[in-house]
């Protein structure tokens, strides 16, 4: 089989020699496979992939600054590759098992660390006996990067959700960020029809049919999709049924503006036509593009939903390093844990440069994390995303977590349209267990 | 006079369809000159962020290599897919017998299958002969396509057989006769061969990805979509680059539009 | 029945035909031919049926990941998409994009091409460029302005309220039926100056003279259109309804960045479920090769058929 495909490959370049010959010209010293990931133990060279030249990119910079005080001939090719490429390009790379293209290290989305690794262990190295200390991490974080109790990835890029609200709009309605501080998603409801009568405007914002806002709700709840067997659990699941009327009721009251895409998400902030907005605390560097609301911001935790274990805090998104099976092991764990799991400086310079709040706990205890953050009036609000991150419960994703997802989303999408609820979630729990057949 | 007014509907029809076609070509232009905010809120209005947007832009972007290795990639297979397909659509066509036509509707197929599939082993392909990262892998699928070698096997349908017949009399090689006269004559299809050519070798998107795994060969399409995966989209610089990216499309079409002048049948008489 | 002209090479065709037996030029000019074909024909073997025959082997086969076995039955990923309710919805959605769409593109085509070709249009360059742009206008700023003008805040409802054409505003992208209206008119918008430059070349191939004699036989523009133009035509307008059925039932952009196949999937087509499939859910490449052999017979039938009806050579 190789050795035809090598023939076909051959004549390939045959034809293309002839072609090239018959015309003029054409320029063609492109060429030059670019990898050289080693085998020798500790090169002073790795290549990473990731996304997001002013957050994750940024973050590599400044890691790569911080690692090459101990080793200044220490160098990073950082690859910029967005997360949709990247994970077609993995996909790529493992189904026709060519290995060695593979970076160093890439970064990799916490909802798609389990489908990776339980498809493609031939990807990732196990990195549970290196020097990473991952019990300085949030248990509830390392969970989406653990496999069978093996650690493969750094956590990095905290997910924790925060509930980022307009202070000058709750004025107008009489109400302060207390109000709204460790309340119940039914006493938001009450205080969201306050708000809308005396200013018009909803709470909340959210695309159609992404089921977003009742994954944080289920989150919060120490819920998810799935069992511990990784059976979907969308039909009889109390907290989902009850974060999806809870989500339905502030639709129909007004308190929820529905949108259809990203940008109309991004643009009912910015552009001050809702109250407030809850997603991962990434979201914050949206918030402040809108440089004519600054001061008018305030952070705190989330309304929980009334069922039992439920909590105040929740994640949305977030992602970690990994080490790949092609590279200088060695120096990746070595610059990992010297630098995203073990450099206070890091993060100190991240935080204010990136909005890039750590994950890695002792970063916490750093003053820059108390320091007052004027766009939020004053409030020292990553000292408090840090406090919220500790109390987030893990999320068990399993390998069909963007099955269960989608399938929600239609669900919530037909529900939204007066379909029977149960049904709906019905048809949900039978797509998913067909995708897993 | 009356032919005049008769002209009217046709005028206002055309500017209508022209006006709906460039209504979002001017959304862009003047997005590219306004702040993130202001293309959110959908503002008509130019703004004056323009060198703050190409500011942001160069900051993480590097358009130059982009804009380079985009150009080197479509033209090189503009040049390459135009001899290849245009003299097999002239063979398929001019010598056509049973056998060519089946063996056309064979390649056809080639074209009637979701790229998603087929992209694994040909990535596979050029992996085992090392070619990964090379501009010759990017250019090599999209040389020979179907749907080319059939444009030029439906225009040299109407390329007039008297004229094939009186060069041979006057003892022109078949090569010769294909690129006297067929490629003189053939000017507007491949004006329109090479402005589709060009577009879609441009905005190549999913196979340069894969395939060009070091990113340092990335092209405009893969800087583009670099913009839209940070989790703080900059919409102005992003329109801005768009329209960087749009515009040698565009000028192609400009200049070789004026092959679809009616008449011009070159050597033809 | 017109006494209108059109150029009848029909006769020299046929004395070419297999029926008499060819001399050694004719037999050195076929080999030419092949000759001609074969750089082409040797780079769509390699660079085309190679991994068409892999993934053909493919869709046989199931299991996770990079660990694929060959299936029991055989054809068990083909069986496994009759009960594949997503799968079924893309196919109806995707048919209904084809039978809508290809027809109202191609005949707006082809009028603005017949009537950029009129020698005396004023500024014919900046109509046939103007047209053409959305062609060249990349998919990024196209699916953002259409989303942004679709918005329920935005322009069309802005317009259409004060028209008073409708009593509230729409949710263009959040209903079924108008979200897949949103992603026709995005194809007409996006595709229809592109099909219009195949017919701008093909036009100029038609011979002037036959225009003139249908002009001195009295014949009006529509009716010279439809018996003179139209006919000469054939060979480009089979070509473009090839390519757009093609294109139509392979279509990804749209659905992927216009609506996101929402609401609730209503709009996505089967290549966009191909690519969930295979690079977004836990992947699934054995099931993804059936499903695109399935799209590829689609094509393939639908192909046979016009090129049946409109490969002949008269």
């Amino acid at each position: 089989m190789k050795k035809l495909r090598t023939g076909m490959a051959l004549a390939a370049t045959a034809t293309f020699a002839l072609t090239l010959a018959a015309c003029s010209g054409g320029d063609s010293n492109e060429g030059a496979s670019g990898d050289a990931g080693g085998d020798e133990p500790m090169g002073n060279s790795l290549t990473v992939w990731a996304w997001d030249p002013a957050f994750n990119i940024y973050a590599l910079q400044e890691a790569e600054k911080v690692y090459q005080a101990e080793h200044p001939d220490f160098t990073l090719d950082i690859q910029e590759v967005t997360w949709e490429d990247l994970q077609t390009k993995l996909t790529t790379l493992a189904q026709s098992q060519e290995f060695e293209e593979l970076p160093d290290i890439f970064l990799m989305q916490n909802n798609a660390f389990q489908k990776n690794v339980i498809n493609y262990p031939d990807l990732f190295t196990d990195i549970t006996d290196s020097s990473v200390a991952f019990d300085e991490f949030p248990e509830g974080v390392t969970a989406y990067s653990t496999i069978d109790g093996a650690n493969y990835g750094v956590p990095f890029d905290a997910g924790t959700a925060i509930n980022a609200m307009r202070t000058d709009i709750l004025e107008e309605a009489g109400l302060t960020l207390d109000d709204f501080t460790d309340i119940t998603w039914d006493e938001y409801i009450a205080l969201g029809e306050q708000v809308l009568e005396a200013t018009g405007k909803p709470m909340l914002s959210g695309i159609a049919g992404e089921p977003d806002t009742i994954l944080m709700m289920l989150q919060s709840a120490g819920q998810s999709l799935f069992d511990d067997e990784g059976n979907p659990t969308i039909t009889d699941n109390e907290a989902l049924s009850t974060s999806i009327e809870l989500y339905s009721e502030m639709v129909e009251k007004g308190i929820y503006l529905e949108v259809n895409s990203w940008d109309e998400y991004i643009a009912s902030i910015v552009n001050g036509n809702v109250a407030s907005t809850i997603n991962g605390v990434w979201i914050s560097g949206s918030i402040q593009t809108a440089e004519d609301q600054a001061g008018m911001w305030g952070v705190t935790n989330l309304p929980s939903v009334d069922v039992d274990g439920a909590t105040h805090f929740s994640a949305n998104g977030g992602s970690s390093w990994a080490v790949s099976s092609n590279a200088d092991v060695a120096l990746a764990e070595d610059f990992l844990s010297a630098t995203f799991a073990g450099s206070t400086e890091l993060y100190d310079t991240i935080l204010p440069g990136a909005g890039a709040v750590a994950n890695w706990l002792p970063a916490g205890d750093s003053e820059v994390y108390a320091e007052p953050q004027e766009f939020f009036g004053g409030q020292a609000i990553y000292a408090d995303v840090l406090s919220f991150a500790a109390g987030v419960p893990s999320n068990n994703t399993g390998a069909y977590y963007y099955e269960a997802r989608d399938a929600v989303g239609a669900a919530i999408t037909q529900i939204m349209g007066g379909a029977d609820a149960a049904t709906a979630l019905g048809e949900a729990q039978s797509t998913v267990e067909f995708a897993m057949n | 006079m009356t032919s005049k007014l008769r002209e009217v509907p046709k005028y206002a029809f055309l500017s209508i369809v022209a006006l709906l076609s460039v209504g979002p070509l001017y959304f862009m232009v003047v997005s590219a000159t306004n702040t993130s905010q202001d293309v959110l809120g959908s503002s008509m209005l130019p703004g004056t962020n323009l060198i703050a947007n190409w500011q942001s832009l160069t900051e993480f972007q590097d358009v130059g290599s982009a804009m380079y290795h985009s150009t080197v990639n479509a033209v090189l297979t503009t040049v390459l897919a135009l001899v290849v397909s245009s003299i097999a659509g002239y063979g398929f066509e001019v010598y056509h017998s049973p056998n060519k036509d089946r063996l056309m509707w064979v390649l056809m197929l080639a074209m009637m299958i979701p790229f998603a599939a087929t992209m694994i082993p040909l990535f596979q392909l050029f992996a085992d002969f090392g070619m990964v990262n090379s501009a010759f892998a990017v250019v090599l699928p999209v040389i020979a396509t179907p749907l080319l070698i059939l444009l030029f096997r439906q225009a040299a349908r109407s390329f007039p057989h008297e004229i094939i017949e009186a060069a041979r009399m006057d003892g022109l090689k078949e090569l010769a006769i294909f690129w006297k006269m067929f490629v003189p004559t053939m000017r507007p299809t491949y004006a329109a061969a090479a402005v589709i050519t060009f577009m879609a070798a441009w905005n190549n998107f999913l196979w340069p990805k894969v395939i060009l795994v070091n990113s340092d060969y990335q092209t405009m399409p893969m800087l583009i979509s670099n913009f839209t995966g940070g989790y703080v989209i900059d919409y102005g610089a992003l329109m801005l680059a768009v329209l960087i990216a749009s515009l040698p499309t565009i000028v192609i079409f400009f200049v070789l539009q004026r092959s679809f002048v009616a008449g011009f049948t070159g050597v033809v008489k | 029945m017109t006494p209108v002209v059109v150029p009848d090479r029909a006769p020299k065709k046929k004395s070419k035909g297999p029926k008499i037996k060819p001399s050694p030029a004719a037999r050195r000019r076929s080999l030419t031919g092949w000759a001609f074909l074969l750089p082409a024909a040797i780079l769509i073997g390699i660079m085309m049926f190679w991994p068409m025959f892999q993934a053909l082997i493919l869709s046989f086969k199931t299991g996770r990941g990079s660990a694929l076995d060959f299936a029991d039955p055989l054809w068990f990923n083909y069986t496994r998409m009759l009960e594949d309710e997503i799968f079924k919805m893309t196919v109806g959605t995707t048919l209904l994009y084809l039978a809508i769409q290809v027809p109202l593109m191609l005949v707006t085509a082809l009028i603005l091409a017949n009537i950029l070709n009129n020698p005396r249009l004023k500024f014919k360059g900046f109509w046939r460029t103007a047209i053409f742009l959305p062609a060249a206008i990349s998919l990024v700023s196209y699916s953002l302005v259409f989303r942004t003008i679709f918005a329920t805040d935005g322009l069309v409802n802005d317009w259409l309220l004060a028209l008073n054409l409708i009593d509230g505003p729409v949710n263009w992208l959040g209903n079924t039926d108008t979200a897949r209206m949103v992603i026709i008119l995005g194809l007409l918008w996006r595709w229809t100056g592109y099909n219009m430059i195949f017919y701008l070349a093909g036009l100029q191939n038609i011979d002037p003279t036959t225009l003139e004699a249908a002009k001195m036989d009295g014949a009006g523009p529509i009716r010279t259109f439809f018996s003179v133009t139209v006919p000469q035509l054939k060979p480009m307008i089979l070509l473009t309804v090839i390519m757009s059925t093609n294109g139509t039932l392979q279509l990804f952009d749209e659905s992927f960045n216009l609506t996101r196949g929402g609401p609730a999937n209503t709009t996505m087509t089967m290549s966009h479920y191909l690519y969930e499939v295979s690079f977004v859910n836990n992947p699934n490449f054995g099931y993804g090769a059936a499903l695109s052999y399935v799209i590829l017979v689609m094509v393939a039938i639908l192909a046979a058929i016009q090129m049946k009806v409109g490969d002949k050579r008269d």
